[in-house]
């Protein structure tokens, strides 16, 4: 018994099938459709951002200003080090990791509070361990008890933002304004700041993880059939909470360059990094229909996300605004992606 | 589910035990009444003062239980709203940005049926997994409520009409608890003996043999999702005539308690399986639960925390998450007991 189960209508009933009526007769329109759609949800993102910035570029005061442009690479840094992650989760077919929000102020909270009591490196073992601990609860529930990724993570993310307020009660921490912390997260390369380097570092060996290594294949494979996957003789446990637990060291790195760039740490300081790094993965075209996907094209739509919500910051938009644009952005990259598929079956 | 079905009546013919094994094998509300058991003990001895002011006990149970009520028609089908904390919070915008109570209340009911059209045309015409879309929703749903409240508490016009809302109507039951058990009575009565709402079982238990069988599956997810669209629109409103206020934030906990008390019900999260019954045992335990948090002095992280670990046990726990898991664990013992073949 398989565990998925066609969640849309299924394809091949052709009563019920939009496309059918028209791929009968023009055979030749289905098929470049198929092309149009496919290149949107895979290719298109290189266009849109270049667009989106050429459109910022002309139309927006104060985007194409130095000042502006390292603002920009300093809040994609750490939302894109979390999305690159959370791709593997994607391409498993398991949706997303709601969790990072806990997870990236967890990692923040502990290395400016834990690093002014004690040294650094400890604050960073400790981010760690917790990281781990998320990366494997949600990989077992996910990955052994089969349990569905979207309300395993909703329920680490409440568990683990009411850990950490209860631990801190809520209170901000700042980090020393001599400390190493900030002054890497002042330091610079050129107009790219050092979170810049680290985010490129980053999705480069998540990257080769994908495409060169024995765990990314399988990932890929997992995704596109489970039961194929399984049946082939692989311990399918092992590539979730691998996903899992790599979507927990990208939200954990991230949430130290966070906190090394804003020198404070507070439990509500990640809010809006679930929907911003999804709607970077899937705009990047990674299928939340699983098993397709790029971390070097999240990383594009890491860039597309963030140059939007600068465009929406600079034009006065308020967070609900933003919100409203990304949630839809979301909706329509994953209706594009689910229209290809259905042109390609049909 | 069917394959134990099938066993269970090969075998059966004989002896009351297996009559009464078949039954329980049927019913899904088991791990409800366990909670439901548990949560009623611990309270009874440490916070019995939840027992006593049952007013404020059943006022919690409402809330939590009219919003998993909508969940459960969805989830029968298999499909998930993880929308309606935005479209709970909506409506209640939306109602007390119109002056007029009656016409504000009748914006945000059709608000609430909108956006379980717009849901349902995503899963079903467009093909997106309900739970993305729905995620989608949530996020501009949210946004909405954001931009429409101005970012801040909307206060109702109609203060009185509020007031005299959260009064007793019959017998100590609020219009809130009525409105609840209305729902109940509804919905119930919609699963079990309407044709339209049973077919929700077979458009979960397997889609391909529903369409077959001639269901319009496609109208019946829109109605699932309508439904839930609606019954969370009717949450927002009651929420905010209690409150006489709209709060754009509204109900993260009343979410993950709602969503709790659908799946611990034992509504299968694949579809098919469960009752209106256990979603109403989920919502008690969950309920009951939080008012005893509550009187006991923990704070709201603290009840996040028990409610968030209450869901997370609820969705591991689920029947087909055990099989699987005693099937690994077989399948491993199997594999080392039975070395190197040929």
């Amino acid at each position: 018994m398989t565990q998925e189960k066609p969640t849309a209508v299924a394809p091949n009933q052709p009563d019920h099938d939009l496309s059918a009526a028209g791929a009968a007769g023009e055979k030749d329109a289905t098929s470049r459709n198929v092309r149009v759609l496919d290149w949107l949800s895979q290719r298109g993102i290189f266009v849109f951002t270049i667009l989106l910035i050429v459109f910022a570029a002309i139309f927006i005061n104060g985007f194409a200003s130095l000042l502006n442009i390292t603002d920009v690479f300093n809040r994609a840094a750490p939302i894109g080090i979390v999305a690159v992650g959370m791709t593997f989760v994607v391409i498993t077919g398991n949706y997303l990791d709601l969790s990072v929000v806990a997870q990236v102020a967890t990692a923040a909270v502990v290395l400016i509070a834990v690093s002014n009591e004690s040294t650094i490196p400890a604050a960073m073992g400790l981010a760690l361990l917790i990281a781990v601990v998320y990366g494997f609860v949600n990989g077992v529930a996910v990955g052994v008890f089969k349990a569905n990724a979207v309300i395993v993570t909703l329920s680490t993310t409440f568990i683990g933002l009411g850990l950490l307020r209860w631990f801190t009660g809520g209170s901000i921490y700042f980090g020393p304004q001599d400390g190493v912390i900030r002054s890497f997260g002042l330091a610079k390369l050129g107009p790219f700041p050092l979170a810049m380097l680290v985010l490129i570092v980053v999705t480069l060996i998540l990257s080769w993880v994908l495409n060169q290594t024995n765990f990314g294949f399988l990932v890929k494979s997992y995704g596109s059939n489970r039961e194929a996957t399984r049946l082939a003789g692989v311990n399918t446990a092992w590539v979730v909470i691998g996903a899992f637990g790599l979507s927990a060291l990208g939200a954990m790195i991230g949430g130290f360059v966070l906190g090394a760039f804003s020198n404070t740490a507070v439990s509500a300081m990640s809010t809006g990094f679930d929907f911003r790094a999804l709607a970077a993965i899937i705009v990047g075209g990674t299928s939340v229909f699983g098993g397709r996907g790029s971390v070097l094209r999240t990383l594009l739509g890491v860039v597309f996300v963030s140059v939007l919500t600068n465009i929406m910051v600079l034009s006065g938009l308020t967070f609900g605004v933003q919100q409203m644009v990304i949630g839809a952005l979301i909706v329509a990259a994953v209706s594009v992606d689910a229209l290809a598929r259905k042109a390609a079956t049909s | 589910m069917t394959e134990k079905q099938g066993i269970s009546l090969g075998e059966a013919q004989g002896g009351p035990w297996n009559r009464i094994r078949r039954t329980l094998a049927r019913r899904t509300e088991g791990r409800a009444l366990a909670l439901l058991i548990i949560v009623v003990i611990v309270t009874a001895i440490m916070e019995p003062i939840a027992f006593t002011a049952y007013e404020v006990t059943l006022g919690s149970i409402a809330l939590i239980g009219l919003v998993a009520l909508g969940l459960t028609a969805v989830i029968l089908m298999g499909e998930l709203d993880l929308a309606v904390a935005s479209t709970l919070a909506l409506a209640g915008v939306v109602m007390a940005s119109i002056d007029d109570l009656a016409l504000g209340i009748v914006t945000a009911l059709v608000v609430g049926l909108l956006i379980g059209v717009v849901n349902a045309f995503f899963v079903v015409v467009v093909g997106i997994n309900s739970f993305i879309a729905t995620l989608g929703m949530l996020f501009f749903l949210r946004g909405a409520a954001f931009v429409l409240s101005g970012e801040e508490p909307v206060r109702l016009s109609d203060i009185d009409a509020g007031i005299a809302f959260g009064k007793p109507l019959i017998g100590g039951l609020t219009p809130r608890m009525l409105l609840f058990i209305l729902a109940f009575l509804a919905l119930q009565v919609f699963v079990t003996r309407v044709r339209a709402g049973r077919e929700f079982y077979a458009v979960g238990g397997n889609r391909q043999a529903a369409y077959d069988a001639g269901i319009p599956v496609r109208r019946r997810i829109f109605t699932g999702f309508m439904i839930s669209g609606f019954v969370a629109a009717l949450a927002g409103i009651i929420n905010t005539l209690e409150r006489t206020a709209a709060d754009p934030t509204a109900g993260s906990t009343v979410l993950l308690a709602s969503f709790a008390a659908a799946i611990i019900g034992g509504v299968l999260l694949t579809g098919g399986r469960g009752s209106v019954f256990g979603t109403l045992l989920g919502a008690a335990s969950l309920g009951i639960l939080q008012v005893a948090l509550t009187l006991s002095g923990v704070q709201v992280d603290v009840q996040n925390i028990v409610i968030g670990s209450v869901l997370f046990i609820a969705v591991i726990t689920d029947p087909n998450s055990l099989r699987s898991v005693l099937g690994s664990a077989r399948s491993f013992f199997r594999g080392r007991s039975r070395a190197s073949p040929t």
